[in-house]
């Protein structure tokens, strides 16, 4: 199972990104920042579906995207939420119902260990 | 095993392309020097490059500004070691061709001048010996010496040939902002569109291709254009017009039908160029069904053509140092094999071209577990 996770940063900011291993990955977060760093929500599925899904975000969800300098970061820029960006992954799987992702966590950070999963 | 996906529809939205597409015509507007300079003034580059400029004493130096005058042909010397060889074929067919030939559109050209009065060429040696070529050949009335013929030229004072040398790089490419593919499609587009001049073949068939891509609502547009958020658009332009017509028409008409919602991936046009081929080849329709089933298959394994590409691209990788024992470059022939062997793995029934089926030998064997898994 592949993994694609929103991620909420320790001044609140809004991201995204995908894992195989979201454990590993909470902990780089939890590293980088000093602090533990909680991934909102993590979706579970086919590997291809969940970088698709990430992809889209990157490009028609892209006006929301928080640039530093020219480069394009994988947060949400000031003033786009978690809920925002909960909403547009949700309306992306509504409207492209052939995707294989459901949410596996909420509020998750790596202390929980692993998800159990069906 | 019957075939095991069906095709899902997504809600079909306005696309803001209709209205915003910058080849549907022309801004239509003209601006002066002043407007130009304004935005320099406002670029933070601009004022980075003129702050270096007081920075290192550095003025604009008039003595090195090129000369313009009149000079007869025969005063031109060509150095070979600065210019290219003449590529008579370039002179024949595309400055001289005889549809499109036209004085107006002819450029000075470059050259030094030696204190010796000797002019020597930088650039323009293939317009000038086409233009000295039809007067030798008695193709401009009232002149009969080319070697008298006067023609602008533009020049500095020189000795220095290693000043010809970095001007030939330099006006060549090296140094000089190219037009883009997308800037040369506009062009083409717009002398149809916009000047109603249909005088150029080429022209006329990129324009073609344009409306028939975007009569499925498929728009090329500039690469790292903020236009690429939209569905339908796509930059890669040398593949594009490398497809006929009708396959553009059959690959866009897919697109708009199954994955209107996407931006056009470049896979696309590969993997329709070679179906288009090799169907038409063996005389085997390319059937509403099967085009429907491909895009049924790819929702379902992939997504859309973007995660297809990553994975028969990683899954060709394997494949190639498996077979080959060392690691091997991408082939686009593979986009269109590799659809039509996982159709068939995955329980597709209609007929395809036999020459998709026996290239690149198991290497749908080779994509992830996942989505092999998927078959059983």
């Amino acid at each position: 199972m592949y993994h694609l996770y929103l991620v909420t940063s320790v001044g609140g900011r809004a991201g995204f990104g995908i894992a195989t291993d979201y454990r590993e990955r909470n902990k780089q977060y939890a590293s980088h920042s000093g602090d533990i760093v909680k991934f909102s929500y993590i979706y579970g599925g086919l590997r291809t579906h969940a970088k698709a899904i990430e992809r889209t975000i990157k490009t028609q969800f892209s006006d929301n995207i928080w640039i530093v300098d020219d480069w394009k970061t994988e947060w949400l820029k000031d003033g786009v939420t978690m809920q925002d960006l909960k909403a547009y992954v949700d309306q992306l799987l509504k409207e492209r119902s052939f995707y294989r992702l459901t949410v596996i966590a909420e509020d998750y950070d790596f202390k929980q260990g692993l998800i159990a999963t069906n | 095993m019957t075939f095991k996906f069906n095709y899902e529809e997504v809600v079909r939205k306005p696309n803001p392309m209709v209205e915003i597409n910058p080849l549907k015509r022309g801004k239509g507007r003209t601006v002066n020097l002043q407007d130009r300079v304004d935005k320099l003034n406002k670029s933070a580059a601009w004022k980075k490059t003129t702050k270096l400029w007081t920075a290192m004493n550095k003025t604009f130096d008039l003595t090195r500004f090129p000369q313009v005058s009149m000079e007869p042909l025969g005063a031109l010397d060509i150095d070979e070691d600065i210019q290219r060889e003449l590529d008579e074929k370039h002179c024949a067919n595309r400055i001289a061709n005889p549809a499109v030939f036209d004085p107006a559109l002819l450029q000075p050209v470059i050259c030094i001048k030696t204190s010796k009065g000797k002019f020597i060429s930088i650039d323009a040696q293939h317009t000038v010996s086409t233009v000295a070529g039809l007067i030798d050949a008695g193709l401009m009335p009232g002149v009969t010496d080319w070697k008298e013929f006067k023609f602008p030229f533009m020049y500095i004072e020189t000795n220095n040939l290693s000043y010809a040398r970095k001007a030939f790089s330099i006006l060549n490419g090296k140094g000089k902002k190219k037009q883009s593919q997308y800037q040369q499609l506009r062009n083409s587009v717009f002398v149809i569109r916009i000047d109603k001049d249909r005088s150029d073949e080429d022209d006329v068939k990129v324009e073609k291709l344009v409306a028939a891509a975007e009569s499925h609502l498929c728009f090329p547009v500039e690469e790292d254009s903020t236009l690429l958020k939209h569905p339908g658009t796509f930059s890669n332009i040398s593949t594009f017009k490398s497809l006929s017509i009708n396959e553009i028409d059959t690959a866009c008409g897919w697109h708009d039908k199954y994955f209107h919602y996407e931006g056009v991936h470049v896979s696309l046009f590969f993997i329709y160029r070679d179906l288009c081929r090799e169907f038409g080849s063996a005389k085997i329709p390319l059937s509403e069904k099967l085009q429907e089933e491909l895009a049924a298959m790819i929702q379902k394994l992939f997504g859309n053509l973007s995660q297809f590409q990553e994975s028969v691209t990683e899954a060709h990788r394997r494949w190639h140092e498996k077979s080959y024992g060392y690691k091997g470059s991408w082939n686009d022939d593979a986009y269109a094999c590799a659809l039509v062997q996982l159709y068939q793995k995955f329980g597709g029934k209609e007929k395809v071209a036999p020459t998709l089926l026996d290239r690149f030998d198991n290497l749908i064997e080779f994509f992830d577990e996942d989505i092999m898994g998927l078959a059983d």
